[in-house]
């Protein structure tokens, strides 16, 4: 039984890891973005939790500012990503350059 | 018409400097003083503590307790400062006073000293009681001790009592060397009083009973519970001293001499005499009577008073008391006196320092909470009048240009600011330009 399950845990992995491998540079880049961000918040929610929250309006602004460049980023991969037919009506601009030019504005 | 309003005028300049001798707030010792007898012979066989304070310049007025025309007040005004009833036998007071005029006066801050006996009425017990002062209810038990006795009495009830209270205040600084002879009966105290005061307790010996009738079972009241001289000061500071026996006052046993039973000293002269001149003076606002200034806080540097403090403030704090020394003010010195800086619960308690001449002052840091806080003055010392001062004043926190302008606690977060910047600049030239 363990055996079994231990196997069907590595063969998920492995096709995981291989289903993404076949992703496009490009949203490689974009998540890579991502948890860069969400690794920054992480580190300032545990130095909070260690030192106490004494400026609480920093923390804030550091936290917040880092998970909303990483929620602008997702947005942009959904829209650049060529799998999703069913956004692409809903963009203004269809080309790469508006798309990334409407996530510079944002940020 | 002229010549009435002028003939007023001048009538009421004369009056004026009657008005100087009476009661006041700067001049809280007593003048006029109602003295109630039931017998008119009390005046020569008390003549001595009479003239003790007729030489401090009291003015007595002997009065009979039944006399029709006795009267506290007239038109709302009280016509005498204190009351000293030597009368424990009476039943029923004369003219309008009674056990509930004589609680008024007290309530009005006037003093008292109450004398009950071997045959205390009523009407005495009832005013005691009032008091806080609680008489044995057997009308016929005296105090008896078989061990404090006076050697020169037969049947043990003069009682030869050394078990004073401690205080400088009451009994004065001078130590009564030799023991007081008392006759007369036990009353108690209840224990959760914490207004009234034995001043003279009975010994552990001594018990409450009828000399002239065999006990059929324990006595009530015995040992030091009883007490013999008690004092009360009330919340308002009047003062009232309620004694067990008349004859402590009388002459006789002020000059008799006493020996104790079972101790050696001979004293040729009881303690009564000081015992009564110092309760006497004690209770008549003579000493141990305070007076404060108002508080005065300020900010360390400045001089005025400011509306608010910040957090973590440096104050100043001073007080002045002043003490009364029978004829004026002195200032007061004391090494206990404490300030509290309270909001609900005395965030800070300090202990003032005196520079010996009535101020007291201190200095201190403000807490780091904020809030309505009262800068308080509770000081209620044996003997000396309950000082309760309180000055209120808010505590703010700091305004948000008061703070560091870079808070080193956070700078990680400024790092994570640019560091998520920086990112941002780097990423948008790799997804743009990668191949």
């Amino acid at each position: 039984m363990v055996k079994s399950t231990s196997k069907d845990a590595q063969d998920l992995f492995r096709s995981l890891h291989s289903a993404y491998s076949a992703t496009p540079t490009n949203l490689k880049i974009i998540d890579m973005y991502v948890v860069f961000a969400v690794f920054t918040a992480l580190i300032q929610v545990a130095y909070m939790a260690l030192v106490g929250s004494f400026p609480f309006n920093s923390f804030l602004s550091g936290v917040l500012s880092c998970v909303g460049t990483a929620v602008l980023a997702v947005c942009l991969r959904i829209q650049v990503n060529k799998e999703n037919k069913e956004f692409k009506c809903k963009t203004i601009v269809t080309n790469l350059g508006g798309i990334v030019a409407m996530f510079v504005i944002a940020v | 018409m002229m010549n009435l309003s002028r003939s007023v005028a001048l009538i009421s300049l004369f009056l004026l400097p009657l008005l100087s001798f009476s009661f006041s707030v700067d001049n809280p010792t007593d003048r006029r003083v109602l003295v109630l007898l039931d017998d008119l012979s009390l005046k020569s066989s008390h003549s001595i503590f009479f003239s003790t304070l007729k030489s401090r310049g009291f003015d007595l007025d002997f009065k009979l307790a039944d006399d029709s025309k006795l009267a506290l007040q007239r038109y709302g005004q009280y016509l005498y400062d204190g009351l000293i009833v030597f009368a424990p036998s009476t039943e029923r007071f004369g003219g309008s006073l009674d056990s509930k005029s004589i609680a008024d006066f007290v309530d009005s801050g006037r003093d008292l000293i109450l004398s009950a006996d071997t045959s205390a009425s009523d009407l005495i017990r009832g005013i005691a009681l009032e008091c806080g002062v609680d008489f044995d209810e057997d009308s016929s038990a005296m105090v008896i001790d078989h061990s404090s006795f006076s050697v020169s009495d037969g049947d043990h009830t003069l009682i030869a009592a050394d078990d004073l209270v401690k205080s400088d205040a009451i009994l004065g600084k001078t130590k009564i060397e030799a023991p007081v002879l008392f006759r007369g009966v036990a009353h108690s105290l209840n224990p959760t009083n914490n207004l009234v005061l034995k001043v003279l307790s009975a010994s552990p010996s001594a018990y409450s009973a009828n000399p002239s009738s065999k006990l059929s079972s324990p006595p009530q009241l015995t040992g030091s519970a009883i007490s013999l001289v008690s004092v009360m000061q009330a919340r308002n500071n009047a003062r009232v001293v309620i004694s067990g026996s008349l004859q402590l006052f009388s002459d006789r046993l002020f000059r008799s001499g006493v020996q104790k039973a079972g101790s050696p000293n001979k004293y040729e002269k009881s303690g009564n005499e000081q015992f009564a001149t110092e309760l006497s003076k004690w209770v008549f606002h003579e000493r141990g009577h305070l007076k404060a200034g108002s508080l005065v806080h300020h900010r360390v540097g400045e001089t005025d008073e400011p509306a608010i403090y910040r957090i973590k403030d440096d104050l100043e704090f001073s007080v002045e008391i002043l003490e009364w020394s029978g004829k004026s003010w002195e200032p007061y010195v004391a090494d206990d006196v404490q300030v509290q800086f309270y909001m609900m619960s005395p965030y800070v308690l300090k202990t003032l320092s005196t520079d010996k001449k009535g101020m007291f002052h201190t200095s201190f840091k403000v807490p780091d909470v904020y809030g309505v806080f009262q800068f308080k003055v509770e000081y209620g010392k044996l003997g000396y009048t309950t000082l309760s001062l309180s000055k209120q004043i808010p505590v703010r926190p700091y305004r948000h240009n008061e703070y560091e302008r870079f808070i080193p606690t956070a700078y990680p977060y400024y790092g994570a600011c640019f560091t998520t910047m920086a990112g941002f600049f780097v990423f948008s030239f790799v997804y743009l330009y990668h191949k």
